[in-house]
């Protein structure tokens, strides 16, 4: 079972990706989404969104997996 | 000749000038031969107050618009005939009036001769004695003697109604002035009491004669503050007797931020009395503020700390300096193990401006990272995110008194009558003098339909569907073109507006596309739409009903789009007003709270403003946001995140998911808890460190309006440190030292280091009574209105606003939307409230529900009714009522043992995880008893107060 931390982190994420730009082409989106990861996430948070983008990163969205692929 | 321009502005909060002030063309005059200028519409009485002449009165007061029945004040003017009353004759150019002559004295004796004989006259036992009208009138018209006796037919017998817990009504004392009543509707709005009969046998009644407690009242006070004799009375001043001095203070329950005159005896509060000076309420108050401040000497304060290995144990009692040693330790033992981010705080959005902003400094600077937030996450996150985001600035534009200028005002998603009843007062007055409402709201609000109130809409929309409104409404105004082009050209964004114009333009966005989400009809939002968008001055009051969702901050963001579409910015009448729920909230967002932000919304990552704080504190600050609350749950359960410092904050009880905030808490290896109670977090406390009232340390709060107002100490500390001296306590245990003298040095720092505050100062804020930020050089007497010429972000920004529906929706599991609010009586978690007289108005939660739904499920009033989410479940009492809507369910959570967020999910806002606990989707079921949790929780609380309990025992030992 997947820890209920990474739970929230992935459901965080897919949900930024979706407001945080809706409607801009999704590159635009993804670019605000990484930005607004590093601006409001702690490094810790972003180290382990990263690590399951690598792992599986199954149940991010797209522009979600394109967002946390351009995070530092 | 004496001049008075702007009367409210030079008048003495101290004195009662008889009748209001006026605003107009100055007129000059002659009273007793001292020729005046004061603007047109004084009365006579408040221009010969100004002059120093004090004319007898008796049914006049400044709150209150004159009304003439007492003919105590009458004055002779030169060519007219007859002797007019001053308090109800307006000044003229020119005349020439006399306040005393043997004729005029004449006559107010008599006046006062037939007043006396029908009152008691006990005076040296009066509880009023000292303080009372009625005997200075007397004393001053020169009364002797009374001729008619008291064997006549008087009211000597009347009856006392003591029905109130905080004042009693003793109709013999009454002489019918009629101040109370006027007082009721004219400040208070709420239209309660009456004047029954005629002639002789008038009196004063409660509602349908009723007793005060089951009239409408609202125990704002504002009868018992405008009674002249001793027939209103602040029951603790007929215990105690009249105070010998008094301290003016900020109330420390809401977001209004009134001031208080605490009038004391020695070191104890016999009354707060709402001060006339104060910005925020000019005199006025509500049932929190004016009579629940019991609390502070509650005999559950917890006033020693105490220690304990864990949260099995029981408590020990020890000195302050082992309590911080011992803290200190632990959280330098975890950080070792599992390394420097592995501890952080909490601060208080109760606390005082000052103290919040050590605690930050203390997690910044002592623990050394970022990992510090505030209460401000579950509640008004969303507001700073979206006003930065579009105007630049995370605050409300306006101050209260701009409501006086708003010819429409659209409430969303707030309950002011209940939350912030001092503002929602003056609110009311501006909507009886005319303005026009709308309210937006799942559920009826007092304010939609009440006594000479009447929303002109209601819309009545789904829990859930804010941003679809707002984006309706917006829809219609672009369609319609009833947008004011001239200042979005000026002053916004215009790349942005166009992109966000050819969105709204959609028609997925019209009102007829979006009426079923909503449950509102389209012609009903167009009808709105057009008249906020036609209004002149519309202004929009918004509360936790907005930010308390998935789209929290997308609706804040879509409100100031709305605002800056119409031109609704920038000048008095207008606005974006987010109605703040604590009292210190916004001063919590403002000190650097937040994990991501230095004090003066500044990003961690801003080099130049981190060199700044460095250089000051002497230490390097990291550039890299730290955990917020809900990080730090899910870190403690991970097993990462082990040690908080949490002051003044009750996060057990008020944030959503009970179940995972008790496993996070229970997982933590340090739990220091800075509170005047043992409150539900401090059941999961290693550390607890006794806090201190409101009234016992000096700082300041800054309300919904960017005030900062002073709060003064009255008594010594009861644990012998205010909370500020507890965190420098503890921040020289963690060896990072901290060595203020007074608050003032406090927020001397904070001024030098904050561009917008730098003009604050204890100084300034004694000069002027409180200051509005940003108050620096360009603004040296602060900031009413802001974005007066541009936004403080250069252009106003529209940002794309997209309605996407929240994941928590109804399905046959669960077919029902939970959502939750407040009630006047209590305060948030209820820690203090529940410990006042106030229980006896709200003596537990309920759930309200509509008929429709109640009969199907075969639920009556009172019955158990169990409350079923993914989340959790837990047991209320039903309350069958149509002021929700069917589907709707609604309660509140001011007592733990509710457990109403036991149901609350953890879903949040997208942009801040403020919780949304708005809308829950849920089961209901008729039940016969407490939920599992519920039974726990029972009997964790006995062992906590047993654990507790205990160690006040082995204290009292130790001490024998
Ligand atoms: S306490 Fe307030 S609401 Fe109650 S009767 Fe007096 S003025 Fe009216
Ligand atoms: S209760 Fe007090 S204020 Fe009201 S009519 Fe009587 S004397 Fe006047
Ligand atoms: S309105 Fe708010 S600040 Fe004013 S007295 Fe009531 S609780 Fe206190
Ligand atoms: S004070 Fe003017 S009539 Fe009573």
């Amino acid at each position: 079972m997947m820890d209920q931390e990474l739970t929230h982190l992935i459901k965080m994420t897919n949900q930024i990706a979706a407001h945080c730009a809706p409607g801009e082409p999704s590159s635009v989106a993804a670019d605000r989404a990484a930005n607004h990861l590093t601006r409001f996430w702690a490094p810790s948070m972003r180290f382990q969104i990263k690590g399951y983008l690598l792992e599986d990163g199954s149940l991010l969205d797209d522009i979600a997996k394109d967002a946390v692929s351009r995070l530092a | 000749m004496l001049q008075y321009f702007d009367p409210r502005q030079c008048s003495n909060p101290e004195i009662d000038y008889g009748t209001p002030s006026a605003q107009g063309v100055l007129v000059s005059l002659t009273i007793d031969g001292r020729t005046i200028e004061v603007p047109e519409g004084t009365s006579i009485m408040r221009a010969a107050m100004l002059a120093e002449i004090k004319i007898p009165k008796l049914c006049a007061t400044d709150s209150l618009e004159a009304f003439g029945s007492c003919r105590l004040c009458l004055v002779q003017i030169e060519g007219r005939r007859g002797l007019p009353s001053s308090c109800t004759t307006p000044v003229e150019q020119g005349l020439v009036v006399q306040t005393y002559n043997p004729r005029l004295a004449l006559v107010r004796r008599n006046v006062m001769e037939l007043y006396i004989s029908d009152h008691p006259l006990d005076c040296l036992t009066c509880p009023a004695n000292g303080n009372c009208e009625l005997q200075d009138v007397a004393g001053e018209v020169g009364l002797r003697a009374v001729r008619y006796g008291f064997e006549g037919e008087n009211h000597l017998a009347a009856e006392r109604d003591t029905s109130h817990p905080y004042f009693s009504f003793d109709a013999s004392k009454c002489i019918v002035c009629s101040r109370c009543v006027r007082a009721c509707e004219e400040v208070q709005g709420t239209f309660a009491l009456t004047i029954d009969g005629r002639g002789f046998d008038s009196k004063v009644a409660a509602g349908q004669d009723e007793s005060f407690f089951d009239s409408d009242c609202v125990s704002c006070g504002a009868c018992v503050q405008a009674c002249p004799t001793a027939t209103l009375m602040e029951k603790t001043v007929i215990e105690q007797g009249q105070p010998e001095h008094s301290v003016i203070t900020t109330c420390a329950y809401c977001g209004v931020g009134c001031a208080f005159k605490a009038e004391l005896k020695g070191d104890q509060v016999v009354r707060m009395v709402p001060y006339k000076g104060g910005a925020a309420n000019q005199g006025h108050s509500c049932v929190k503020g004016r009579f629940a401040f019991g609390y502070a000497t509650h005999k559950e304060r917890v006033t020693t700390p105490m220690i304990r290995d864990s949260i099995d144990a029981s408590w020990q009692k020890v000195s302050w300096d082992e309590a911080t040693t011992f803290a200190a330790n632990r959280i330098r033992q975890i950080q070792q193990e599992y390394g420097s981010d592995s501890v952080g705080g909490i601060t208080s959005s109760r606390c005082t401006n000052e103290e919040t902003y050590l605690v930050q400094k203390l997690v910044r600077a002592a623990f050394g990272n970022n990992n510090v937030d505030t209460c401000a996450r579950v509640c008004h996150s969303p507001t700073g995110y979206g006003l930065k985001a579009t105007l630049g600035e995370s605050a409300g534009t306006q101050a209260f008194d701009s409501v006086e200028q708003a010819d429409v005002i659209m409430v969303i998603g707030a309950n002011p009558t209940d939350a912030h009843p001092v503002f929602a007062s003056r609110l009311k007055r501006r909507l009886r003098a005319g303005a026009q409402l709308i309210v937006a709201d799942p559920r009826r609000i007092d304010l939609v339909s009440g006594p000479h109130v009447q929303a002109g809409h209601h819309l009545k929309l789904l829990p859930g569907t804010n941003v679809a409104l707002i984006n309706a409404l917006a829809h219609v105004i672009i369609d319609e073109d009833l947008q004011d082009q001239r200042f979005i050209d000026a002053r916004c964004d215009l790349e942005a507006f166009a992109r966000w114009r050819a969105f709204i333009s959609e028609p997925r966005n019209a009102p007829e596309a979006l009426s079923a989400a909503l449950g509102v009809p389209a012609e009903t939002l167009r009808s709105a739409a057009r008249v906020y968008a036609k209004a002149g001055n519309a202004a929009i009051y918004y509360g936790l009903g907005v930010t308390e969702h998935s789209q929290g901050s997308t609706m804040v963001m879509g409100i100031a789009n709305l605002a800056m579409l119409t031109g609704n910015l920038g000048r008095e009448g207008v606005g974006v007003n987010p109605l703040r729920g604590q009292n210190n909230v916004q001063g919590a967002c403002d000190m650097g709270s937040f994990p991501h932000e230095l004090p003066g919304y500044r990003h961690v990552s801003d080099d130049q403003v981190r060199q700044v704080f460095e250089a000051s504190w002497g230490v390097s600050i990291g550039a890299e946001p730290g955990l917020r609350i809900p990080n730090m749950l899910d870190g403690a359960i991970s097993g990462t995140y082990k040690g908080l410092y949490c002051q003044g904050e009750d996060i057990a009880q008020s944030d959503p998911n009970t179940h995972h905030v008790e496993a996070a808490l229970r997982n933590l290896d340090c739990l220091i808890v800075q509170d005047i109670f043992l409150n539900e977090t401090a059941k999961y406390a290693h550390v607890f460190f006794p806090g201190a009232s409101f009234l016992e340390k000096d700082g300041t709060f800054t309300n919904a309006e960017r005030r900062i107002s002073p709060v003064r100490r009255v008594m010594q500390p009861l644990s012998g440190k205010a909370d500020w001296e507890a965190t420098m306590a503890f921040s020289n245990a963690l060896g990072y030292p901290m060595a203020y003298q007074h608050p003032s040095e406090i927020m001397a720092e904070i001024a030098s280091l904050t561009p917008t505050f730098s003009g604050v100062s204890y100084q300034r804020l004694d000069q002027e009574g409180s200051l509005q930020w940003p108050c620096n050089d360009a603004a040296p007497s602060g900031t009413p209105t802001m974005h007066v010429d541009q936004f403080v972000r250069g252009k106003g920004y529209f940002e794309r606003t997209e309605f996407i529906e929240t994941e928590e929706k109804v399905n046959r599991r669960f077919p029902f939307l939970l959502t939750t609010g407040r009630i006047l009586s209590q305060y948030n978690v209820g820690a203090q409230t529940r410990r006042t007289a106030n229980i006896g108005w709200h003596e537990q939660d309920l759930l309200e529900i509509h008929p429709h739904d109640a009969e199907n499920l075969g639920i009556n009033d009172l019955d158990a009714v169990q409350v079923a989410s993914r989340a959790g479940e837990t047991v209320l009492t039903a309350l069958i009522t149509d002021r929700v809507q069917p589907g709707v369910v609604y309660t509140t959570f001011h007592h733990p043992e509710s457990g109403a967020n036991v149901v609350t999910t953890d879903n949040s806002d997208w942009a801040t995880n403020c919780p949304e606990y708005k809308v829950t989707a849920v089961h209901l079921k008729k039940v016969e008893r407490p939920s599992d949790w519920q039974t726990e929780h029972r009997a964790f609380t006995e062992t906590q107060v047993s654990l507790l309990t205990q160690a006040t025992k082995r204290a009292l030992d130790e001490t024998a």
